[in-house]
């Protein structure tokens, strides 16, 4: 009996270690995210706000200030969380449609080549982005789609189609099949039973596939940073920036940091099942 | 058919035009609106300012200078505006007109004003005006008056000597921690501040043919970089500069106090240090002429422009800021954000008024100022001080050897050069 | 659109089958194979067409050079810095993250309660955009107010004006650091999964035989789950080879802390060297293919014998 106490002291201790570790650095994001600005002359450091205020919150939302250094920082921090969400939220749900249909035809469908495309499609996952960057920003300039919303929508979605369609294939190709026979009996076209029938079914793996492609255009950084330097301009670009010009403003920093991963947190605090089991499905398991 | 159409097309703007001049004659853009790229910080009522002269609206967009250099040559390489209106630096020069991706400026800018504006000339090539500069950024050195009488320094400086020895007894008395400001990160300050160094031990970097002369023991500009080693060992330099940007020693060193010496001073800067609002060191802070070797001052030029991309498909208005934010008017108020007038005119009236700060200082070091690289930018200047503050910045962290860092910069400029 | 092809559908079921089904399937994998033909395979292609020729935006024509861009880059000094600055990136980080993240999740694996709250907070730092955790560990490691000088001068150490950056092995340690932090979960997860996997009789019978928790560990949870560490080690490898974000946040274009990609980076939208990044870039995929391959290879051998 003593030796599972023993057992049990270890475990929660080294599980405390591993909470310390992930949270933090969040919890200090937050922390600063309220700090008074005066507070950060202090010496020694306060690890918690004694005097916590929401003055970073309300000068980059532009309730207490309009413009900071001459910059109208609010109306550009809003557009940049704009476009963060709708071309994460665009990549998306195009990633996840396009991986729908595709994982249909390869599973469902015969057609010559299938298994080739398939392949091809899926091997690009081992192809690291940065290999096509170059070409890719001389073709979206012959485009003229450099800062602009469909070619960074585009850039993502052929990223994060590989990872889709590989766990969407698979899990079609797990579900029973005898709804859709039953169906097919009775005269229903491919895209009915696509619609009515395998959809809800996969919509485990839909959810999966959504939080992973969403986190992932979420957080992308080189990308934008070549492809959308300006109207189309993300958080994850826009934050960086704001490190270089507001050295001194750590409260503006960490609560533009927090506004950018209030999002992943609440996918993670809701979705949690449906994104671990995106990432082991996702990891090539 | 076709000719007639457009001649129809044309008669029909003109007349558009005409009644739009008839309607406000003196904003002919009202109602438009620009966006503008600077390095921050600007003034804080730019563009209600902007908007109440011209009637067009200001989008104002500012980063680090070092992120705007990065976004200009992205966005132009993609043949997209990085702004209406961008920031044009001196040492840009040579590779945008390569490129030839600015609008000539000839016709925003009359005789006179260029005659006024005599940094203008370094924005001339090929008889095609590509920017107006804005900001008359020469290099002084920023001093804290105060510390350096609290350390019973009387006489200021000449030589560099004499300024390492006030920064030792400013140490010694425990004054601040570290007494000099020295940018030591891979950014673009710690090249300038390189290159201010080099002249002040009375060399150049270049030899008439642009081949590099600092390689050399007894060159100035291995002197320079050993004299900034010498004042990170002294525990003069505050080691955490390798990580700081000119304008994180600007803005919150030296504007704190923590600080008494900018080597690489920025003489705009003592406008937005003498307000209270700005700086706790109000009152204490003067310029001094560049210390030097021999104890004769010598200086130069980075001075910022204004220009018009051509990509940008709203030149009209954006020719109408540029002539706003280089006027008189605007250039005499812009003082007091730390920007220094680039009009002879302007400069001439804030002596008279008494409020420009360290005039004297100033005039003294004025005539003193010369261009970086007499024959203009090079084509290749971005990666050649890129090498220049990479190299800058692992000899501070002490990862290689001054002799090593010579050897980089000047294998880069021979990389470069081979284009 | 939608009538036709379901009218596509319904002929499938009169028996003509095949080939209508055939056009339908084509019709559903056309938008990726245009995404991914536009957007990856011809700029692949055209990436190492490129790279044989010297393409620069400033300069005019596109020259052939033949393998000039590829022998350049080994008398190149700052690439080899970089080339072994992301080798120590990778070593550092899938050995970090696999010992400390297999450890992690046989801890997890032993928590009964609360266990979907815990894997939570040990999965965020994985969904936080990268920059975003470069800028917040830059201000955990700041000299002056950052928490962790305040931290070691709290607990008595004199470390306040530390800066921990101007020591290149320092540096690279903590850029590592946040790597792992953000990457560590996705081993936990993967490793989790497995050990979840491993029915309960095996450890029953061991401990009948009288078998300690630690020997146990080695002795059934170890080569049970080595499948998903090699997996976990595949995805580790290819993340580090991909590190870029964490490292420009916290050390921009510092020469010591540069991995590969920055210097690609560097190359092509500061230098203007179009077709030297293409060449790069090229080679950094086939040695990340190859390492992965290595590993997959191994796992393969591993799993015949299991």
């Amino acid at each position: 009996m003593r030796e599972v106490w023993f057992h049990r002291i270890w475990v929660w201790a080294g599980v405390g270690i591993l909470l310390l570790w992930s949270l933090v650095p969040v919890y200090w994001t937050l922390a600063t995210s309220v700090t008074p600005t005066t507070d950060f002359n202090l010496r020694p450091i306060h690890f918690y706000p004694s005097a916590p205020t929401f003055d970073h919150y309300l000068r980059l939302f532009g309730v207490t200030a309009t413009t900071i250094g001459g910059v109208n920082t609010a109306d550009q921090f809003r557009l940049a969380l704009f476009n963060s969400i709708a071309t994460s939220a665009a990549a998306t749900a195009l990633c996840v449609l396009f991986s729908l249909m595709g994982a249909y035809a390869f599973s469902r469908l015969e057609f010559p080549f299938r298994n080739a495309l398939f392949y091809a499609v899926v091997g690009t996952l081992a192809i690291p982005g940065y290999a096509v960057l170059i070409p890719l920003f001389r073709i979206m300039v012959s485009l003229h789609q450099i800062d602009a919303y469909l070619g960074i929508t585009l850039i993502y979605v052929s990223a994060f189609l590989p990872l889709c369609l590989w766990l969407l294939k698979g899990l079609l190709e797990s579900l029973p099949r005898s709804l859709e026979e039953a169906a097919r009996m009775d005269g229903a076209s491919h895209l009915r039973i696509l619609a009515e029938i395998i959809t809800p079914l996969a919509a485990p793996g839909l959810t999966a596939a959504a939080i992973l492609t969403f986190l992932g255009a979420w957080g992308q950084y080189l990308v934008p940073l070549v492809f959308s330097p300006k109207a189309a301009k993300p958080l994850t670009v826009m934050i960086p920036e704001f490190v270089g010009k507001n050295f001194i403003d750590y409260g503006l920093i960490m609560a533009s940091g927090t506004v950018a991963i209030f999002v992943p947190c609440l996918l993670v605090i809701f979705l949690n099942k449906y994104l671990i089991s995106g990432l082991l499905a996702g990891s090539g398991k | 058919m076709k000719n007639t159409s457009r001649l129809a097309w044309a008669t029909a703007t003109v007349l558009l035009g005409m009644a739009q001049f008839a309607a406000a004659d003196d904003k002919p853009f009202a109602g438009k609106s620009i966006t503008v790229l600077l390095p921050s910080p600007q003034d804080a009522t730019m563009a209600a300012d902007f908007e109440k002269a011209t009637g067009i609206k200001l989008d104002l967009q500012t980063a680090s200078w070092d992120d705007v250099s990065t976004k200009v040559s992205t966005a132009l390489l993609a043949g997209t505006a990085p702004a209406d209106v961008t920031e044009f630096d001196w040492s840009w020069t040579g590779q945008f007109a390569a490129a030839g991706w600015y609008v000539p400026l000839n016709d925003v800018v009359s005789k006179d004003t260029q005659e006024d504006i005599k940094g203008s000339s370094l924005f001339n090539i090929n008889g095609q005006l590509l920017a107006v500069p804005y900001t008359n950024d020469f290099r002084v050195m920023l001093i804290n008056k105060k510390h350096f009488e609290d350390a019973g320094v009387k006489a200021m400086p000449q030589t560099l000597d004499e300024l390492v020895a006030a920064a030792k007894a400013i140490k010694a008395k425990g004054i601040v921690k570290y007494p000099v400001g020295l940018p030591l990160s891979a950014t673009e300050g710690a090249s300038t501040s390189w290159y201010l160094l080099t002249k002040a031990f009375g060399g150049d970097l270049f030899d008439k043919d642009m081949n590099p002369i600092f390689i050399a023991k007894d060159s100035a500009g291995y002197k320079a970089m050993a004299f900034e080693m010498q004042l990170l060992k002294d525990g003069l330099v505050d080691p955490a500069s390798t990580g700081l940007k000119d304008s994180d020693i600007n803005d919150t060193v030296f504007a704190k106090g923590l600080t008494s010496i900018m080597i690489s001073g920025e003489p705009g800067r003592l406008g937005q240090y003498a307000d209270p609002k700005q700086s706790v060191v109000a009152g204490q802070v003067a310029a001094i002429p560049v210390c030097t070797a021999s104890g004769k001052t010598r200086s130069f030029g980075l001075l910022e422009g204004l220009g018009i991309p051509k990509s940008s498909p709203n030149a009209g208005p954006a020719k109408e800021f540029i002539k706003w934010m280089t006027s008189k008017e605007f250039q005499i108020h812009n003082y007091s954000n730390g920007v220094l007038p680039t009009r002879t005119s302007a400069l001439a009236d804030l002596q008279k008024g008494g409020t420009l700060i360290s005039g004297e200082a100033l005039v003294a070091q004025a005539p003193t100022v010369e261009p970086l690289f007499p024959a203009g930018a090079p084509t290749w200047y971005p990666q050649f001080s890129l090498a220049v503050n990479t190299s800058i910045n692992s000899v501070a962290k002490g990862e290689i050897s001054i002799d090593d860092a010579m050897k980089r910069i000047a294998d880069a400029v021979t990389e470069a050069k081979k284009q | 659109m939608t009538q036709s092809t379901l009218n596509f559908g319904k002929s499938g079921q009169h028996g003509i089958g095949g080939r209508s089904d055939a056009v339908l399937g084509y019709l559903l994998v056309m938008p990726i194979l245009l995404t991914m033909a536009g957007l990856v395979f011809y700029p692949l292609l055209s990436t190492s067409w490129d790279s044989l020729h010297r393409v620069d935006p400033l300069q005019q024509g596109t020259p052939f050079v033949g393998l000039a861009n590829y022998t350049r880059m080994f008398a190149d000094a700052e690439v080899g810095r970089s080339w072994s600055n992301t080798f120590i990136y990778v070593f550092l980080a899938v050995t970090l993250e696999t010992v400390f993240g297999v450890t992690a999740a046989a801890l997890i694996n032993q928590v009964k309660r609360g266990r979907q709250w815990v894997l939570a907070a040990v999965v965020l730092p994985w969904a936080l955009p990268a920059v975003v955790s470069g800028v917040i560990w830059e201000w955990i490691y700041a000299p002056g107010p950052g928490l962790l000088n305040g931290s070691l001068t709290a607990v008595g150490f004199n470390f306040e004006d530390f800066v921990w950056f101007n020591n290149s092995t320092l540096a690279t340690l903590l850029v590592t650091l946040v790597h792992v932090w953000r990457m560590m979960p996705l081993t936990i997860v993967i490793v989790l999964a497995a050990m979840q996997s491993i029915p309960s009789e095996l450890y029953e019978a061991a401990r009948m035989d009288g078998s300690s928790r630690l020997n146990m560990f080695f002795t059934i949870t170890l080569p049970l789950t080595r499948g998903a560490i090699a997996v976990a080690m595949t995805n580790a490898t290819v993340a580090a080879f991909n590190l870029f974000d964490e490292a420009m946040v916290l050390a921009r274009n510092s020469v010591e802390t540069r991995p590969i990609l920055i210097q690609i980076y560097l190359e092509a939208f500061r230098k203007f060297h179009f077709s030297y990044g293409m060449a790069l870039s090229l080679v950094v995929t086939l040695v990340s293919l190859l390492v992965s391959l290595g590993y997959v290879l191994r796992l393969h051998k591993n799993t015949r014998l299991d």
